[in-house]
């Protein structure tokens, strides 16, 4: 059976990160090795979760493969009038474990946060999260799904700038 | 029908999918497996199987070499295994990294060591058993290796460049884009810090996919002397070295030129791409 998520606690203290996604550093971080590997298995395994659902529209839809990345990915955004943010990701097969751990962590820690702040959003948790051990050379593309997100921040507003222009 | 696996040089080295599902709980072997992805392991695993990761267990975690001999040894006691346990490797992306711990093992002058044919993939879509379980196996004994082989299967650079400059043959397995310059990135990977693109003045393009079918199982023997023999007109006595960006892929081509054709010089060029083309003043060929 799959092991459950570790819910955060509620009470992290505050930082540059959205809560959420502070939450889930500040759990991280205080996991040893081994359940550290533990919760990422178990975020990857709910990656699907973050897939579409039927009957859900968005504002901006962007599926690729890269040619640096291994496979397919699909990046679904839907935006509140006030900008906040809300993600649905598919990933193709081939993506690595780390990546789709990621996915689920990124769709749920960003939840909400408006796009500036997702634009504005330093890489440097990814390490906090996984473990400097882990994020290396042919691990890198812990980074993408992040990038995948500004990208479609970026695009939503770049259109939002040439309607009003 | 499909030509016998006994036509191989060293057909022993090989094992089916279908042979380990009967042969798990064989005594005097360790089953092992080694990924690219560092956590497909712990989602599920061949029932039996230890993990060997090719960066933090084979690696030097400073400099750009392999553990000493003493912490082989250490990692040997670690996984329950002895000199005469027969090590069966099986792994992710058509066996690259199972390829590359075994050349590993073998620089540490393990013999005993097998691969599974079509390694992790095969396993997997033929819909055979997986567990998450981490099986703990007695400390073993391993008397520390009494050196490296590195001067047997492993070429540095500079062995590497006198190799070239001496026309002999060099293999490089990359893709054909990488060997002719067009990129320097392997195909759906981010780029690896390398500065110049191209290959190894002489050097001949043998991807190492070419040495496997669709389901990652290595191509037959016949196959195999076709594009290697003929294709690339290599000789039974030939001093080789094969290399393609960090000597993963090339692990796999060392692994079909020693054990399935045969070939008794074989070594790979771990530094690679990612040493020889940030190398300054390094020959490069380009087209």
């Amino acid at each position: 059976m799959s092991k459950r998520c570790v819910e955060p606690p509620d009470d992290t203290t505050p930082s540059s990160y959205p809560k959420p996604l502070a939450s889930i550093i500040g759990l991280f971080e205080s996991l040893p090795e081994e359940e550290k590997r533990e919760n990422l298995i178990a975020y990857a395994e709910q990656a699907k979760k973050h897939e579409p659902k039927p009957g859900e529209t968005f504002d901006l839809e962007d599926v690729r493969k890269d040619e640096e990345c291994t496979d397919t990915v699909g990046v679904f955004m839907k935006v509140d009038p006030d900008r906040q943010a809300h993600f649905r990701i598919t990933l193709g097969p081939q993506v690595q474990t780390l990546t789709k751990a990621m996915t689920s962590i990124l769709c749920k820690g960003l939840d909400g946060s408006t796009l500036d702040e997702i634009l504005d959003l330093p890489g440097d948790f990814v390490p906090r999260i996984v473990g400097g051990n882990l994020v290396r050379i042919r691990s890198q593309t812990v980074y993408y799904i992040l990038t995948r997100m500004k990208s479609a921040c970026r695009v939503f507003l770049n259109r939002l700038r040439a309607a009003g222009a | 029908m499909s030509e016998p696996i006994s036509q191989y040089a060293h057909p022993e080295v090989l094992v089916s999918t279908e042979w380990l599902a009967q042969h798990l709980n064989d005594p005097g072997q360790r089953i092992v497996e080694s990924n690219e992805d560092v956590l497909l392991y712990d989602t599920g695993h061949v029932p039996g199987a230890v993990h060997i990761d090719w960066r933090a267990d084979l690696q030097d975690p400073v400099v750009r070499d392999y553990i000493s001999p003493e912490a082989f040894a250490e990692l040997m006691k670690k996984n329950g295994i002895s000199p005469d346990t027969t090590v069966i490797f099986y792994g992710d992306k058509s066996n690259w990294w199972a390829c590359y711990a075994l050349w590993a093992f073998r620089l540490f002058g393990h013999t005993k060591v097998k691969i599974v044919d079509g390694g992790r993939d095969k396993w997997i879509k033929e819909g055979r058993a997986l567990t998450k379980e981490k099986p703990k196996y007695p400390p073993a004994n391993y008397p520390v290796p009494a050196k490296r082989l590195d001067d047997e299967i492993r070429a540095f650079y500079e062995e590497t460049r006198a190799h070239f400059e001496a026309k002999k043959p060099l293999i490089d397995v990359r893709s054909p884009g990488e060997y002719r310059g067009e990129i320097t990135h392997m195909p759906e990977y981010p780029q690896e810090g390398v500065l110049r693109g191209g290959h190894i003045p002489g050097a001949k393009s043998v991807p190492w996919k070419t040495a496997c079918n669709d389901d990652a199982t290595f191509k037959s023997p016949s196959e195999l002397r076709k594009i290697y023999a003929e294709g690339v007109g290599l000789k039974k006595d030939d001093d080789i070295i094969a290399y393609c960006r960090i000597g993963e892929r090339s692990s796999h081509t060392w692994f079909v030129l020693t054990y399935l054709l045969g070939y008794p010089q074989v070594r790979n060029y771990d530094g690679s791409w990612t040493e020889w083309g940030n190398k300054v003043r390094a020959p490069i060929e380009r087209g």
